[in-house]
């Protein structure tokens, strides 16, 4: 835990600044002292144990309860001898005592290991060995405890807080790290199965009678897993928060055997509402092309993004309107499909016209002027 | 279109599904064609391809270890005269546009059917390139793409298309035939298939151009 590493980093620091402090008292107050020289001592241990501790909580593994426990003995002692090493006076008249503010350094640590109710255990140790020292509750280490319970349980809690909100990133992480692996999987699961759908329509088709038949669902098969496979992702997602949708993924829903699609590589993104509307004129056009250039005419469909407007291009290789032979059904019925795809581009601020060359099947191309980027 | 040459035309197959390789490698061999060379992944390709010297390779584009675009990089690379057909069995996308760029003369989906496939071969030696309207749909986003973002080439020129080669290859996309294409335009058949080619052909050259800056960059950073 990368928040928890850096806790530990600032309690050494900690430990070390309250050394310094607590040796300048004590050669303040060194000369009044009754043992003097047994408070030298102390306070070299105390130095020593600085260094332990240091050397000990750099690496989880010495973070451990023994260490904690034995961190939370020196405290506790080192308050507690205070009350041999000075003079009664002194202590009556409510003296520091020997390690002053280094004695906060366990309960800190315990904070920063097992949380806030740690912490609070800590202080009330530490608080208790100082109430003891001095022989009686007095205000001013009633005071010391209350300080030292919060800092106990405010390190605690941050720690908690902290430890909480790592893991639930690294748990995040971890499934999406395990979501793209699934997916490169799926990737590869269906390129083999649409090699395999592909191999199958070949086959069958070559081979004829029943076969075809199986080879003709397979094709159609391999037409439906390939278009989606086209529809990335991240589109489904982003759906709802945002308004913009790739035009390709829309069409390419329609593709199947008799209905190819080209597009460019990069998303063709127009407002959902808009998207839909050409989508819908679309599938109009391709209504028509089965009902009147019969079912086996194939259809292209042709997505352009030019700088100021999108084009969608519909062609069929049907029959076309035969020059000078309209009849009169035919022109009903694709005049008034024209009118209703027109009339939707109309309303988008586009156009549709549609055009027919003998030979090569009629075709209908939708303008729609481009929007701002919001 | 149906005649070959004499000499039988030389050809590597690079899948990694077997029963794809074999099914081709069967029907080249039954059209007349000398499959010199099978594959399973790039590098046995490109360990194979200068023993065996095929003129076509027809390469899937989905490999296990090296991709599919890496392969034709470096078989055309290579070897400038070999003509690479690019396959796959999904649809049209970044790979296709990539490969092509990287030198395959065409590109063909695997849902293409036996007839399709040889024909496409036959266009591949006559020295012509393959086109489904998917690509042509790709390659037309890519020049806009370059328009609207150009970058800056060692010539300092972003490829573009003509007015002509855009109709063309709008035609292409719009699943005409080169013959339907140059009924509609009033130009050859081989006109318009050089309009084609040369779409392909600056987009190749651009690309070699922008390898060749970014290599250079790489070095000149390295020094």
């Amino acid at each position: 835990m990368a928040f928890q590493t850096q806790l530990w980093r600032a309690l050494g620091v900690y430990r070390v600044l309250a050394l310094g402090y607590a040796s300048v008292l004590y050669v303040r107050d060194a000369g009044v002292y009754a043992y003097p020289g047994v408070g030298w001592l102390v306070l070299t241990g105390m130095g020593i144990w600085t260094v332990a501790t240091l050397l000990a909580y750099r690496v989880p593994a010495g973070r451990r309860w023994p260490v904690l426990a034995a961190d939370m003995a020196v405290g506790v002692g080192t308050v507690l001898i205070t009350r041999l090493l000075d003079t009664p006076v002194r202590i009556e008249a409510g003296a520091s005592t020997l390690p002053t503010i280094w004695s906060a350094a366990p309960v800190l640590a315990w904070a920063i290991s097992g949380g806030w109710r740690s912490g609070t255990v800590a202080a009330v140790l530490i608080g208790g060995a100082n109430v003891a020292e001095r022989g009686t509750l007095t205000p001013g280490n009633t005071r010391n405890i209350v300080m030292l319970t919060l800092a106990g349980v405010s390190v605690g809690y941050v720690t908690e807080l902290a430890r909480h909100s790592e893991l639930a990133l690294a748990r995040a992480l971890r499934a999406r790290a395990t979501a793209q692996e699934r997916e490169r999987l799926a990737r590869g699961i269906h390129d083999s199965v649409l090699q395999v759908l592909a191999l199958v329509r070949r086959r069958g088709v070559e081979l004829g009678g029943a076969a075809a038949e199986l080879g003709r669902l397979a094709g159609e098969q391999e037409a439906a897993l390939r278009a989606l496979l086209a529809i990335s992702p991240d589109q489904d997602l982003d759906g709802p928060r945002d308004a913009r949708v790739d035009l390709r993924s829309l069409l390419r829903a329609l593709a199947n055997p008799r209905v190819t699609i080209s597009a460019p590589d990069a998303p063709v993104l127009l407002d959902h509402v808009v998207a839909q509307e050409v989508a819908a004129a679309v599938v109009t056009a391709l209504d028509n092309v089965r009902r009147h250039a019969g079912k086996h005419a194939h259809a292209w469909l042709l997505v352009e993004e030019e700088s100021d407007e999108v084009v969608v291009s519909v062609r069929d290789d049907g029959p076309g309107i035969p020059d000078g032979r309209l009849t009169a059904a035919v022109a009903q019925g694709r005049l008034g499909m024209a009118q209703s795809i027109q009339g939707r581009l109309r309303d988008l601020g586009g156009s549709a016209t549609v055009t027919c060359t003998p030979g090569q099947g009629a075709e209908i191309e939708l303008r729609l002027p481009r929007q701002e980027c919001p | 279109m149906t005649d070959l040459p004499s000499e039988p035309v030389r050809v590597m197959v690079v899948d990694d599904h077997p029963m794809w390789r074999e099914a081709l490698a069967r029907d080249l061999t039954e059209a007349g064609y000398d499959v010199v060379a099978t594959a399973g992944d790039g590098e046995q390709a490109l360990r194979l391809a200068p023993a065996t010297r095929p003129q076509v390779a027809i390469v899937d584009l989905r490999l296990p270890t090296l991709s599919g675009v890496q392969v034709t990089a470096r078989l055309s690379a290579a070897n400038p005269e070999l003509r690479v057909l690019a396959l796959s069995a999904s649809s049209e996308h970044d790979d296709v546009l990539q490969a092509v760029k990287a030198g395959a003369v065409g590109y063909l989906v695997k849902s293409a059917s036996r007839e399709e496939l040889l024909a496409a071969i036959c266009r591949v030696v006559a020295g012509e390139s393959v086109f489904t309207p998917g690509l042509a749909g790709l390659i037309l986003g890519e020049y806009r793409r370059l328009a609207v973002v150009p970058s800056p080439t060692a010539d300092g020129v972003t490829p573009r298309l003509t007015q002509r080669e855009t109709e063309v290859l709008r035609l292409v996309a719009k699943g005409l035939s080169y013959r339907q294409i140059a009924e509609r335009l009033v130009l050859s058949h081989r006109t318009v298939q050089n309009h084609v080619q040369n779409t392909l052909r600056k987009l190749q050259l651009h690309n070699r151009v922008e390898l060749t800056r970014y290599a250079l960059e790489q070095r000149l950073d390295a020094d």
